[in-house]
């Protein structure tokens, strides 16, 4: 019975915290009991000899892998914290628009995104790319204008036959470009030059100006060629304002015959 | 050392402050280390653990309550970490013979050859004990845990820790006699 009451205070020497009164208790006891002196010597010696255990030190990496996992669960709680803004916001004015009935916020949803997407699409079409692309192709025919008039007045006639060329491809000549033409037609020394001008005016013959300086211009030519081209012109265009030109034309006695059945011709086919 | 204690420290965590876990982390991860060491006999497991069980100070940190000391919350972790992972690694390389790495480590300035082949056998007795035991004998012997922490730890009655640790040391004594050729000096 006493070595039970001893025993049980053995953990408690062991680890060095017993009062005065139960270590001197003990030490009475194993003075005459043998078993437990044995015990509490075998006990107390493995005790102590568990203290070579070294305490060994964790590697490097165990501190970086911690603040590595710290610095990442504080970006996490941070970014929690943007969420309950979200929901606030929602909580507020969105409430009142937003539906109770899921099949309702889908449908909601749906037609949000269907308005979104196709406000979009306009946009995109009429707005931005559209202007863009206006007013680059703006700018280029600025451009061509600009040179084709430039080339006009240069004096090499293969230079003006290049600056009538390039007013071919202009979709909408100005005023200054049909008025250059014109007075390539009229003026130009080169034959070569007003006719090639005559085929640059003709494409852009609904244009009230170039329809008029045409009808004008049948006077004033005197090269065969210009005249039997400006006729050809006329009857394509059936302008019968220029069956009075023609008539005037064909007054004319110095006119080359050709020219003058050419134009009695036009006549016939622009009065039927 | 820092003088704000463990548990309010644990308090800021617990509210937010979670930066403040690395000063805890600088205090017990020694320790902790030693701890699951002692348990598993393996440096890269223990490391493992110890970042598992600072990982899931900050995933319960809500459940933290200021009522004990930091550390036996902190070992109550430690100890589910540990059987977490013993439930994982079940029927894998048995304990005793992971220490093996230890014992061919080359002795330090202050260790004989004696010395590390007390140390070699030391740790295989240990291993060769019951993990309950084993767990006791540790929290006591290294971690500087009281019985009556251990008993909070284990929830059960401070008697039960002491006489688990009696029994523990006993029979860690007999299993060390045994492997030492029964030539204990």
């Amino acid at each position: 019975m006493k070595c039970k009451h001893i025993k049980v205070k053995f953990p408690d020497f062991l680890i060095g915290e017993l009062e005065d009164i139960s270590k001197k208790e003990i030490q009475e006891h194993v003075s005459t009991c043998i078993s437990c002196r044995e015990e509490l010597e075998s006990l107390s010696e493995i005790w102590t000899k568990l203290g070579v255990l070294p305490q060994e030190q964790p590697s490097d990496s165990l501190r970086s892998r911690f603040y590595g996992m710290l610095d990442a669960y504080k970006q996490g709680l941070e970014q929690e914290k943007e969420l309950p803004r979200v929901h606030k916001l929602r909580g507020g004015w969105l409430t009142h628009w937003w539906p109770r009935q899921p099949a309702f916020q889908f449908a909601f949803s749906l037609t949000l995104l269907l308005a979104g997407l196709t406000a979009g699409y306009f946009l995109n079409l009429n707005g931005k790319k559209v202007y863009e692309m206006a007013s680059l192709r703006q700018e280029v025919q600025g451009m061509r204008q600009t040179l084709a008039i430039s080339l006009l007045e240069q004096s090499s006639p293969t230079e003006r036959l290049r600056g009538v060329g390039l007013s071919y491809r202009m979709e909408k000549p100005n005023k200054k470009i049909i008025q250059s033409l014109l007075d390539t037609l009229n003026n130009d020394p080169n034959v070569n030059v007003r006719l090639a001008a005559v085929d640059a005016l003709y494409l852009f013959h609904e244009n009230p100006t170039v329809k008029e300086g045409l009808i004008q211009s049948l006077s004033r030519q005197t090269s065969p060629l210009i005249q039997v081209s400006l006729i050809d012109l006329m009857v394509n265009m059936r302008e019968r304002r220029a069956i009075e030109s023609l008539k005037q034309l064909i007054q004319d006695e110095k006119l080359n015959p050709d020219v003058k059945n050419h134009a009695e011709q036009g006549i016939q086919q622009l009065t039927y | 050392m820092n003088s704000t204690t463990d548990n309010q420290l644990m308090e800021e965590v617990k509210e937010g402050k979670v930066e403040r876990l690395a000063i805890l982390f600088e205090r017990h991860q020694v320790p902790l280390y030693n701890f699951f060491l002692r348990l598993t006999g393996n440096r890269g497991t223990s490391e493992d653990l110890v970042q598992d069980v600072f990982f899931r100070i900050l995933k319960y940190r809500p459940t933290y309550r200021g009522e004990s000391k930091f550390t036996v919350w902190m070992y109550q972790i430690a100890r589910n970490t540990h059987i977490d992972h013993l439930r994982k690694r079940k029927k894998e390389v048995p304990l005793e013979e992971q220490w093996e790495e230890a014992s061919s480590r080359e002795p330090g300035p202050s260790e004989s050859v004696e010395q590390l082949q007390d140390i070699a056998l030391l740790r295989q007795a240990l291993a060769k004990l019951p993990l309950k035991k084993r767990e006791v004998l540790v929290l006591s012997r290294f971690q500087n845990l009281k019985y009556k922490e251990i008993a909070e730890l284990f929830d059960c009655h401070i008697g039960t820790v002491k006489a688990h640790v009696h029994r523990a040391t006993k029979e860690l004594g007999k299993i060390y006699f045994e492997l030492s050729g029964g030539m204990v000096s």
